[in-house]
């Protein structure tokens, strides 16, 4: 995949060295970074697997044959294997798998989603007001943080599960509350090596205040680390999700989440391989794309891979 | 009245054991409309003076006075439109994520400034810079120019004191002519005054009328640009760091 | 008598988007055993210059010259094992800051023992290392043998860096900012240090340096740097001869401590120099 050719004005425009307005100074930077990553094979595959997911989930319905909750006929359509007519095959009550693994994208990502949405902000928060002011702040907040990393996750997420009872909002919740604490450290460890640039004395020399200095000057600085760093954990999210999936203890029955799916097949796995085989896949291709799409990233947007 | 009046100014780093003096009992004072000098080699303590002043650095002992009354610490806004600085490292000093705009606006945002636009612009264009430099970023600039906007970050305040701490000490000989130049031409113009923190004695000469010498942390001794210029010193080491800064001597035994 | 060193027509270029850029472009020179100071500023091609001689150009980077000869020895195709015979022990490097160039978890002495022995001499290995911190006037040679490079003080450092660079004896060394982090006492002592290990030993020096005034007063010769081209060699005793716009631009633009020229000269950059 290479950069769709683009009108060359549009292009000077935003690669202007002399952007008049601040919106073309913010594209041009944007422009910049796409055209490095554009340049790296295995982040633009990734980033295909990505937005493949994303189009599936959002057009489930129009590319799904069949229903995913209601099977056809348990008397002649369980367990057939993949055909013209079933992709993947059936499950054992004669539900499509291919649908059902299209419908599953709908969980998986809205899992992937919120648990960024939830996790991030509170480990950029937790890590850069710990790393900015030090002292007691810093040793309540990390002796928090070294609570939570003392766990397993999915021991942790399980804890959390069967306090909040079993269910997919459950679940991401208790992904969530688990997925912080690495990024609260990340940003701490940033934020430690940023506190004392001359940048950061500056602008406390032109009076902002403590929040102002966190929020528009450190954490833009750490943002792109969290960010790969997130990019990177999805594939673990995932399979946490898909774990407890499986363990009965994620999306209930019948919701076709992937992980569900497979727990589903492991009865017959031996002679109705593509039961669990196919979700198995999904997963596998899923995690596969953010890994690639976060060491892409990784290559763009960390300043200290950039030297080399 | 003096408008800068240190007093036996003390600076502790860290504590127990391993605390270090950083300064011991340093008092001098600036005149309004002055251009005053800090020459001094590393670890002498000429940076941490102005860090002091502004309240980067811990104070521990010894008064800070501006136009006699004592600063307050953590130091109040109208403190920062009074006194700013420029710092050393012209690729450090800019953060590397904030458009020129950016660096420039949020002082007059923080202070509730009106006219934004029109400051930020008439800033660019008094520190030679131009509009056209406006939404660039800093990596889109050369060292002598990110100085250049450093001083106009410093300036936007409209503040009467600038702390320099080595301000051209990162930059190639024809910028730093360029900066010097500038900052002459803005402390005529607005009738600022300056503290100038330098390694570089030619530089103090050239910028400041009165100078300190330090060392260790103390002051060696206080002597005017005239006296610094007749070698009219008392203490050995000023005269060695005069001696030093006219360049490489041979040594007389090797002349053979 | 057949120079030490001698260049032609040196090229190095580095890719970049926009297709190759040359950073220096055609320099040449010859090196006797004498003081050679390259001046120039930031991105003028002098500190390239100092590392293509060692064979030091970055990986990216490509350099080409009609002649690159180091005693008689053809430099441009030398294999990486002739490169490994050469540096280190007939010609050594100094850098600008002794706290990247020296291992942090090894002492002075350790890596000091460990230069001399590479270059032959086991026994002697601790005497040598003595003697050459001695040498550059490290007056407590045991103390700093022991010591970690965070122990010691930047002059001590650039000191220690020598004193390793020198232990082998090389013919030729290159110095690039040797003295620039340092305060202007202690650069005055490391130079007089450089001045006489030069003189004693008949090396032969590349002093490459942004400041002319101190190049002027430390070299023989100078030869002045602009935009990846040589655009002036002189006798450094004759620096106030210069005839280029550049090198007199850059003499003018030094505020001096008696000079009182308000404003200071400011050097006018002419496209026709870099033809």
């Amino acid at each position: 995949m290479t950069a769709e050719p683009t009108r060359p004005g549009l292009s000077q425009w935003l690669l202007s060295e002399q952007p008049a307005s601040r919106n073309q100074a913010r594209l041009g930077q944007a422009w910049r970074i796409w055209l490095a990553f554009t340049r790296n094979r295995l982040g633009m595959v990734g980033l295909g697997i990505v937005v493949l997911l994303v189009l599936v989930a959002i057009f489930a319905d129009v590319i799904a044959p069949y229903d995913p909750l209601m099977g056809g006929d348990l008397r002649t359509a369980r367990l057939l294997p993949p055909s013209w007519d079933h992709w993947m095959g059936t499950d054992d009550l004669a539900r499509d798998i291919f649908s059902r693994v299209v419908h599953g994208a709908r969980l998986t990502l809205m899992v992937v989603a919120l648990v960024a949405i939830i996790a991030t902000p509170i480990g950029l928060l937790v890590g850069t007001t710990s790393g900015y002011f030090g002292g007691w702040i810093d040793v309540v907040l990390m002796r928090i943080t070294d609570i939570f990393l003392a766990f397993p996750r999915l021991i942790l997420a399980l804890a959390f599960v069967a306090a909040l009872g079993p269910g997919i909002e459950n679940a991401i919740i208790a992904i969530a509350i688990t997925s912080w604490p690495p990024y609260a450290r990340l940003a701490r460890a940033e934020t430690l090596s940023i506190r004392n640039a001359e940048h950061i004395d500056a602008i406390r020399l032109q009076g902002a205040s403590s929040g102002r200095i966190i929020w528009g000057h450190v954490v833009p600085l750490c943002m792109s680390s969290v960010i790969i760093r997130v990019t990177l954990d999805m594939a673990g999210i995932i399979l946490t999700a898909a774990g407890l999936g499986f363990l009965g203890l994620g999306a209930q029955p019948p919701q076709p989440e992937w992980g569900a799916m497979i727990a589903g097949g492991r009865r017959f796995i031996i002679d109705y391989w593509w039961v669990a085989t196919m979700p198995g896949i999904a997963i596998f291709v899923v995690s596969l794309g953010f890994n690639l799409l976060g060491d892409g990233l990784r290559d763009v947007l960390d300043p200290k891979a950039q030297q080399q | 009245m003096a408008l800068i009046e240190i007093e036996e100014l003390e600076v502790v780093f860290g504590s127990g054991g391993r605390s270090v003096h950083a300064l011991r009992g340093v008092s001098f004072t600036v005149e309004e409309g002055e251009s005053f000098g800090i020459v001094g080699e590393s670890g002498s303590g000429k940076s941490t003076v102005l860090r002091a002043a502004c309240g980067l650095a811990p104070v521990t002992g010894g008064r800070i006075l501006i136009d006699g009354v004592p600063v307050t610490s953590p130091r109040d806004p109208a403190f920062y439109r009074r006194v700013q600085m420029v710092f050393q490292d012209p690729y450090a000093s800019l953060h590397p994520r904030h458009t020129i705009d950016r660096v420039l606006s949020e002082p007059l945002a923080i202070h509730g400034f009106d006219r934004r636009e029109a400051r930020v612009e008439q800033a660019l264009v008094e520190v030679g810079l131009g509009k056209g430099f406006r939404f660039r970023y800093p990596h889109q600039l050369s060292g002598g120019q990110r100085q250049r906007v450093a001083i106009a970050r410093a300036l936007i305040l409209e503040p009467k004191v600038i702390l320099l701490d080595e301000p051209t000490s990162a930059l190639d000989a024809s910028i730093q002519a360029e900066v010097l130049n500038l900052l002459d031409r803005l402390r005529a113009e607005r009738g600022l005054t300056y503290v100038l923190v330098s390694h570089d004695l030619a530089v103090v000469s050239h910028m400041c009328e009165r100078l300190m010498v330090m060392q260790n942390g103390a002051v060696v001794e206080q002597l005017t640009r005239q006296a610094l210029r007749d070698h009219a010193t008392t203490e050995d080491y000023t005269r060695n760091l005069l001696t030093a800064s006219e360049g490489f001597t041979r040594d007389p035994a090797l002349q053979t | 008598m057949s120079p030490l060193l001698s260049v032609e027509n040196l090229r190095i270029a580095f890719p970049s988007r926009q297709g190759p850029v040359e950073v220096v472009r055609g320099v040449s020179f010859e090196l006797g055993r004498e003081r050679l100071g390259i001046v120039g500023e930031s991105g003028s091609g002098k500190s390239q210059t100092g590392r293509a001689i060692l064979g030091l150009t970055p990986v990216t980077g490509k350099a080409t010259a009609d002649r690159l000869e180091f005693d008689g020895i053809d430099l441009r195709n030398a294999t990486p094992a002739r490169w490994r015979s050469l540096r280190g022990a007939r010609m050594s490097m100094v850098m600008q800051d002794p706290k990247f160039s020296l291992n942090p978890v090894m002492t002075i002495g350790k890596q000091l023992m460990e230069a001399v022995k590479l270059h032959g001499g086991q026994s002697e290995a601790r005497d040598k290392s003595i003697a050459m911190l001695e040498a550059v006037q490290i007056r407590d040679p045991d103390r700093v043998m022991a010591a970690y490079p965070h122990e010691l003080s930047g002059g001590m450092g650039q000191r220690a860096m020598i004193a390793m660079m020198l232990v082998t004896e090389p013919d030729l060394l290159i110095a690039d900012e040797p003295t620039s982090a340092l305060d202007v006492t202690v650069q005055i002592e490391v130079l007089r240090i450089l001045d006489r290990l030069v003189s004693e030993r008949g090396m032969g020096l590349i002093f490459i340096s942004h400041d002319l005034e101190l190049v002027s007063t430390f070299c023989d010769r100078v030869l002045v740097m602009y935009a990846g081209q040589v655009v002036e060699e002189l006798d450094a005793a004759k620096m106030s001869e210069a005839r280029h716009p550049y090198t007199r631009g850059l003499l003018g633009c030094l505020p001096k401590i008696n000079g009182d020229v308000r404003p200071l000269p400011v050097l006018a950059r002419d496209a026709a120099w870099l033809e």
